[in-house]
């Protein structure tokens, strides 16, 4: 990324009733880019978002805007705009006035009002909606509003705040596009608060992992997917089957009993690690030219593959795979050595692994309350 | 931060101002004198009082039972309506219902309560003149205010609930019912709560429509505090009001800790401790309940309702003699003797502040009076309209102890057929400050040669008080004027008129009992009262002097009234009737001296103003109240010269013509203020063009807005799916554009 | 017709019952006395005799003087309504008490300990004197019986404008920050707009007793402003002029109705909006 640093955050923390929600965060945030922040709920990403607004004043640390220091800046003055999470459309004016609200405020001549107001209405694609009661319209056409209402004021940066979670699925994937569009054509540079994973993989120029007020990882989708730094990541971004393992010699591991060749190098001899393998990425075969062996426990028809959980040494591995096994067949698993990832022990080691149960499922339950603060 | 402090003030200067006038009012409870307006040093004397003022603990009662049955029935009706409302289908229905149930709340106080009296008034006369105010109609009216804010906090919590929550009930295999009480009350709980508190606080703060709509035998706090504006409101009442709030502010406080942060982690013995005391606080409200309930329903009781003046009995407050108590006790005694039976007589004593609103309430139908101490002329009028009925003197052997001069008034001078025993009588005089009055006027005083023209010096301007009641104020112009207040010509009705119109630049305020404050404070300098009240001004501000206004020729010239006991027609136990005031003229009970003792006024009864104790208590003031001038004989001698005064210048029944004269020309007098200046009237006019302006500005402004986009055409259909067309980059500004 | 149905249509037949007897029945008695002479015939005497200057005089001044109070009840209350709504729960929930305490006590008692404070010889000026500023006349003037007003029914401004406050969405007040709105600018066009339903109720709250109030003018007035309360009330308890009482009665619910009529036209015609 060439661009210019736009936002820089460094060793910015943030407490409330001594609860730490950010700690010590460093982020730098660049011209033109998509920058997603992803991470399940309580992690810090919405406040790090209010602290870029304005809403929120860090406890520590400094907020450079343009190399200028802003940490005690009022949002009013900041040239940041917000999407909000459930919109924040004034209920008392219209669509036309929701979206003209800025520029009445910056006494801007009517009729240029008028133009632009009419342009972003095009954008979004709601021309003729003007005199509409935004607390009317589907949950789709006030997040359009609420896009045009921020960006008419042609922030440098915007900040969005899970703006498509209360919106259905298929509304959601088309949204998805239409952001990444506008934010191309305009240029500006999008912050964008979610929990969603996949939300975050198809939309992002840059991905920041969160959890517990830190930042876990920072990259390009497929850096994210491809070379989790972590368990946490592992497991947050797709699925993985992480176990533990021990690291022989540069390329080759040994986990469940077994030894492996792979592709990562540069660990110390036995040292013990986590061994990320996708679902996707293991092949299954008659046990006998399995590296692996073990009983099926279930199988779920998923549409476009099968989900098999096998039990192997303990561990109940998650495979997906186009093929039908029967439930107590044994089977064999063969792993390619580009399939297997290793990350070095961390905080979230034990946290997470085998399949007994799918804890992201409570995630998302909570999701649904979202932080309030 | 300097924004924070800035709104730290503000909050603190309007709180400062609502709690202003709370902190007089507790500072003074704590008043060694009774002066609610200056303070004499610090006492509890008050607190003593009040626990010893049954009367007013009565009234206290019985505000506490209005408030609570009023509240609690208008919950249930308020909540059941609620309920139906909130189901009803048709739209209009719904809306109608909803607009009458708000009547109440968007309708002045003053209109609900006339409405209603106008009402049971008629009721009453409908069913035959049988009392038609009383307890039942002050409860009703107090159910139907209370009635829409009990609505109003319920409605909203049925439509908040799920509606699927009774489904689910019904479900589950709930009846209708069970499902009601089960799943749908607790829901609306806290709304049916705060309705229940709303209605409380507003039936015990009424005093409107109580005043309008209540009846005999039954006072509520606020009527008798209105009606002691003869006299004064005492610092008991100040007493009682500071007891109130701090007993509110403590249950806020205790409550506010249990229910705020501490109820999670409250541990279960304080849970415990905190149900034991709610618990306790709702059984003592309930078993005193059931003892009044029980008190009353035990023995026979009898109960007598008397209706007196506000202040005007010995009622045991400062160690006095507790007379209703004293008679209870001793009728009760004299029951048991003469029929061996026990017998449980109460006294529902209630106070009226003029005698227009004791004739109001008679005529409007509350009937249910069994004693009422009216004044001269009211009692001609009543009489004449057939509301009194003649007393069996032999019931009261006491009568014997009135003076002779007293047993043949002109409202009752039929020998054999007495309707009335006069309670006391008294004169009207001119109360004066000493030390701001003019020293040659002082003199004048002092020789006795002034009259009432005092009250029209200029020099007093704005430190003259005139009576706030029409009859009295009349009768000085009249008096000053040298006019026969009974037998005025219209002409002579117009001339004091416009004697009263030329005083007003100069009154300080028309008043009743706010002269004491202002008088002994030194806020005034004249004014005219009765005498009695006028010497117990004097005995708090040493420099007030008083005196009887004279005429020219040096004869007095002022009002004599007489207040006396009668017996309305219709009462329903004339004999305790005619027990009580038998009781009232007892030399051997000693109530007679007492009540005379605590009124100030002059007693009409032998064996209290020749009692050689009771001048000795008099001191000074005997002279003054009981004027020896007024004992000589008169003109020819066949009277005394207080017979005459009676006859020249007490007030008598008015016609018909010239009660609606004295009103219309009152009316007039008041409804016309010279004094007010139109400042106001512009400070309104300004604002109300500031506000229009505004209005027709935005007005302007939004049509202006409005003229670009409004004719906009809408879209044909709403797409969601869709390429992102063309963009223009907001960073270029010469959009062409081809609307408009 | 099912059970259940049957229920819920007798559910609100106690209250409608009790309304037609206490509500509609006694405002027709009004009606029927405002139209009537003492003889029970039809007349328009009674409403014409309102026509006279010195009536006209009576309304004018009750209508001026309740409308000031409640301008100034609203300039007062929503400062601080607005400010009680930035505390946190616990704290707002003890204001909101502490607002209405006052109101438990008897009304007519705090207006005698405005006497008290207010008279020429009373506690204010004595404070005044004792500092060495010349007394301020205050009682018995019409700023008096106003500000008599504005204590009485301050609390019914607070509480509807903080209950409305207190609901408007705090996103809201982010975004208009978010989009430019310094602090004041945020209260002008979002708060006040969301607020105009509590406006118009603490409006009404006010408005409609400070109109019709008959004790206040006696105590702190000294009798020199008579208010329409206080004429009605003369009408009923001393004059016994029940047709005359009524009418005005009549006059005065009729005029309330009016102005309620215009503000709820004025303000709830708002559909577009305007901002700044």
């Amino acid at each position: 990324m060439n661009e210019k640093k736009i936002i820089e955050l460094k060793g910015v923390a943030k407490s409330f009733d001594g609860e730490i929600i950010l700690d010590n965060i460093d982020l730098d945030v660049h011209e033109k880019e998509f920058m997603t922040l992803l991470g399940p709920s309580g992690c810090g990403k919405t406040t790090t978002l209010r602290i870029i607004a304005g809403f929120v004043t860090p406890d520590s640390g400094e907020v450079m805007f343009d190399g200028e220091l802003i940490n005690d800046l009022p949002p009013y003055k900041r040239s940041v705009n917000t999407v909000f999470q459930k919109y924040a459309l004034f209920p008392h004016l219209n669509v036309y006035e929701n979206i003209a609200f800025a520029l009445r405020l910056k006494k801007v001549s009517e009729e240029e009002i008028y133009e632009r107001v009419e342009e972003m209405l095009t954008m979004v694609n709601l021309r003729g909606f003007e005199k509409r009661d935004v607390n009317l319209l589907s949950g789709g056409q006030q997040q359009r509003v609420a896009i045009a209402r921020a960006l008419i004021n042609k922030p440098r940066v915007l900040l969005l705040d899970e703006p498509l979670g209360a919106l259905d699925l298929k509304l959601r994937k088309d949204m998805q596009n239409e952001l990444k569009n506008i934010q191309r054509k305009t240029g500006i540079t999008f912050i964008y608060v979610t929990h969603d994973q996949e939300e975050a993989l198809s939309m992002s120029d840059t991905v920041v992992v969160m959890a517990n007020g830190k930042i876990q990882q920072i990259g390009t989708p497929t850096d994210i997917y491809n070379e989790p730094q972590n368990a946490f990541v592992a497991d947050f971004i797709g699925e993985s089957n992480i176990i533990d393992g021990v690291m022989l010699d540069d390329y080759k591991v040994k986990f469940s009993g077994q030894e492996f060749e792979c592709l990562d190098k540069g660990f110390s001899k036995n040292e013990p690690v986590d061994v990320v393998v996708r679902p996707e990425d293991v092949d299954v075969v008659s046990p006998e030219k399995g590296m692996l062996c073990g009983v099926v426990d279930s199988v779920t028809f998923k549409g476009v593959h099968y989900e098999i959980i096998v039990t192997i040494n303990n561990f109940k591995w998650m495979i997906q795979s186009t093929d039908y096994v029967a439930p107590t067949q044994s089977i064999g698993l063969y792993i390619e050595p580009d399939a297997i990832h290793i990350m070095k022990k961390s905080e979230y080691s034990n946290m997470f692994g085998d399949y007994s149960s799918f804890s992201d499922e409570l995630d998302r339950l909570s999701d649904a309350t979202e932080e309030e603060e | 931060m300097k924004k924070k402090i800035a709104q730290n003030i503000y909050t603190i200067l309007v709180f400062v101002f609502l709690y202003m006038p709370i902190a007089v009012l507790i500072l003074y409870s704590f008043n060694a004198s009774n002066s609610t307006s200056t303070f004499d040093g610090f006492s509890l004397k008050w607190y003593r009082e009040l626990f010893s003022d049954s009367a007013s603990l009565n009234a206290l009662k019985n505000t506490l039972i209005l408030a609570i049955l009023s509240a609690v029935i208008s919950t249930i009706i308020g909540t059941m309506a609620a309920y139906g409302i909130n189901k009803m289908q048709n739209k209009y229905v719904k809306s109608a219902t909803m607009s009458v149930t708000k009547i109440p709340m968007m309708n002045p106080e003053i209109v609900t309560g006339i409405s209603m009296m106008l009402l049971f008034v008629f009721v009453g006369v409908l069913i035959g003149g049988k009392a038609s105010l009383g307890f039942g109609t002050v409860l009703i009216a107090h159910i139907t205010f209370n009635l829409p804010y009990v609505i109003l906090s319920v409605m909203p919590k049925f439509k908040q609930m799920d509606k699927s929550l009774p489904e689910a009930a019904l479900d589950l295999g709930c009846t209708p019912f069970q499902s009601f009480f089960k799943v749908e009350l607790p829901q609306i709980m806290p709304g049916i709560i705060s309705g229940l508190i709303m209605a409380f606080t507003l039936s015990l703060d009424d005093f409107v429509i109580s005043y309008f709509t209540i009846g005999s035998g039954f006072e509520t706090l606020p009527i008798r505090i209105y009606s002691m504006t003869k006299k004064r409101v005492t610092p008991d009442m100040y007493a009682l009001s500071t007891l109130i709030f701090v007993s509110i502010l403590i249950l806020l406080v205790v409550s506010n800790l249990i229910s705020d942060k501490n109820r999670d982690k409250m541990s279960k013995k304080a849970k415990k401790i905190t149900k034991i005391v709610v618990g306790s606080v709702f059984g003592a409200i309930a078993l005193i309940t059931l003892i009044v309930l029980i008190a009353s329903a035990g023995t026979k009781t009898v109960t007598l309702n008397v209706y007196n003046w506000g202040e005007y009995i010995s009622d045991g407050s400062e160690d006095t003699y507790d007379t209703n108590a004293e008679f209870e006790k001793y009728y009760e005694e004299w029951y048991y003797e003469k029929y061996g039976e026990h017998i449980n007589v109460q006294v529902n004593y209630t106070t009226f502040a003029s005698n227009e609103d004791l004739y109001a309430k008679l005529k409007s139908g509350a009937t249910g009076y069994d004693v009422i101490i009216p004044s001269d002329y009211m009692i001609e009028r009543l009489k004449a309209d057939g509301l009194l009925q003649p007393l069996n003197l032999n019931n009261i052997p006491n009568y014997e102890n009135i003076s002779d001069q007293f047993k043949n008034p002109f409202y009752d001078s039929d020998p054999d057929e007495k309707y009335t025993v006069m309670y006391t009588y008294g004169i009207i005089g001119i109360v004066y400050n000493k030390d701001k009055i003019d020293p040659s006027d002082l003199e004048k005083i002092e020789n006795g040669e002034a009259g009432w023209e005092l009250l029209w010096d200029e020099k007093y301007a704005g430190q003259i008080l005139q009576f706030n009641n029409a009859r009295d104020a009349f009768g000085t112009a009249m008096y000053a004027l040298g006019i026969d207040v009974n037998n005025a010509t219209p002409e002579e009705w117009k001339m004091a008129f416009e004697k009263l119109k030329a005083q007003k630049p100069l009154v300080q305020s028309y008043v009743m009992d706010e002269i004491y404050n202002k008088m002994e404070s030194g806020e005034a300098t004249l004014a005219a009262y009765y005498a009695g009240d006028c010497l117990s001004m004097i005995a708090n501000n040493e420099s007030l002097g008083f005196f009887y206004p004279k005429n020219e020729n040096g004869e007095y010239v002022t009002n004599i009234f007489a207040d006396a006991m009668c017996i309305p027609a219709g009462a329903s136990n004339k004999e305790l009737a005619e027990a009580y005031i038998n009781f009232m003229l007892d030399e051997e009970h000693g109530a007679a001296r007492a009540n005379a003792e605590y009124i100030y006024y002059a007693s009409p009864n032998k064996t209290v103003f020749e009692d050689l104790e009771y001048i000795d208590y008099l001191g000074e003031d005997y002279e003054l109240i009981y004027d020896p001038d007024f004992n000589e004989p008169y003109g020819n001698g066949e009277q005394t010269y207080i017979e005459y005064m009676f006859a020249t210048y007490a007030y008598r029944d008015m016609t018909e013509e010239n009660r609606a004269r004295l009103n219309g020309l009152w009316e007039e007098l008041k409804v016309d203020s010279t004094s007010f200046g139109s400042g106001i009237y512009i400070v309104c006019a300004v604002i109300v063009v500031l506000i229009v302006a505004f209005g027709v500005y935005k007005y302007i402004q939004k049509r202006q807005r409005r003229r670009l986009y409004w004719n906009n055409p809408a879209p044909a259909k709403f797409e969601n799916t869709m390429s992102i067309p063309k963009v223009v980059a907001p960073n270029d500004n010469n959009t062409p554009n081809s609307t408009n | 017709m099912t059970k259940k149905g049957l229920i819920q249509k007798a559910a609100a037949s106690p209250h409608i019952v009790w309304a037609v007897l206490f509500i509609i029945a006694p405002l027709l008695f009004v009606v029927y006395y405002a139209f009537t002479d003492s003889e029970g015939k039809f007349t328009f005497s009674n409403i014409g005799e309102l026509a006279q200057a010195s009536y006209l005089e009576v309304f004018l001044r009750s209508i001026c003087f309740a409308f000031l109070a409640t301008v100034i009840c609203l300039v007062i209350a929503y400062p601080i309504a607005y400010f009680m709504t930035k505390t946190s729960p616990r704290t707002q929930k003890i204001l909101i008490m502490l607002v209405m305490l006052p109101q438990w006590l008897n009304f007519l008692i705090r207006t005698y300990s405005w006497m008290a404070l207010l008279e020429d010889t009373g506690i204010i000026n004595s404070l005044l004197d004792k500092i060495g500023i010349d007394p301020i006349h205050m009682i018995n003037t019409s700023g008096a019986v106003i500000l008599g007003m504005v204590y009485n029914y301050l609390p019914y401004m607070i509480i509807p404008l903080h209950s409305v406050m207190s609901k408007i969405d705090t996103r809201l007040l982010e975004a208009a920050s978010d989009l430019g709105c310094s602090p004041f600018k945020v209260i002008t066009s979002v708060v006040l707009p969301l607020s105009v339903s509590g406006i118009i109720s603490g409006v009404t709250m006010v408005f409609v007793p400070s109109i019709s109030t008959f004790y206040i003018s006696q105590k702190l007035g000294g009798g020199n402003f008579d208010l329409i309360g206080d004429t009605i009330e003369r009408q009923f308890q001393t004059a016994y002029n029940y047709n005359l009482g009524a009418a005005m009665s009549l006059v005065l619910m009729i005029i309330i109705m009016i102005s309620m009529a215009i503000m709820n036209k004025y303000s709830g015609e708002d559909d577009g909006g305007v901002v700044v």
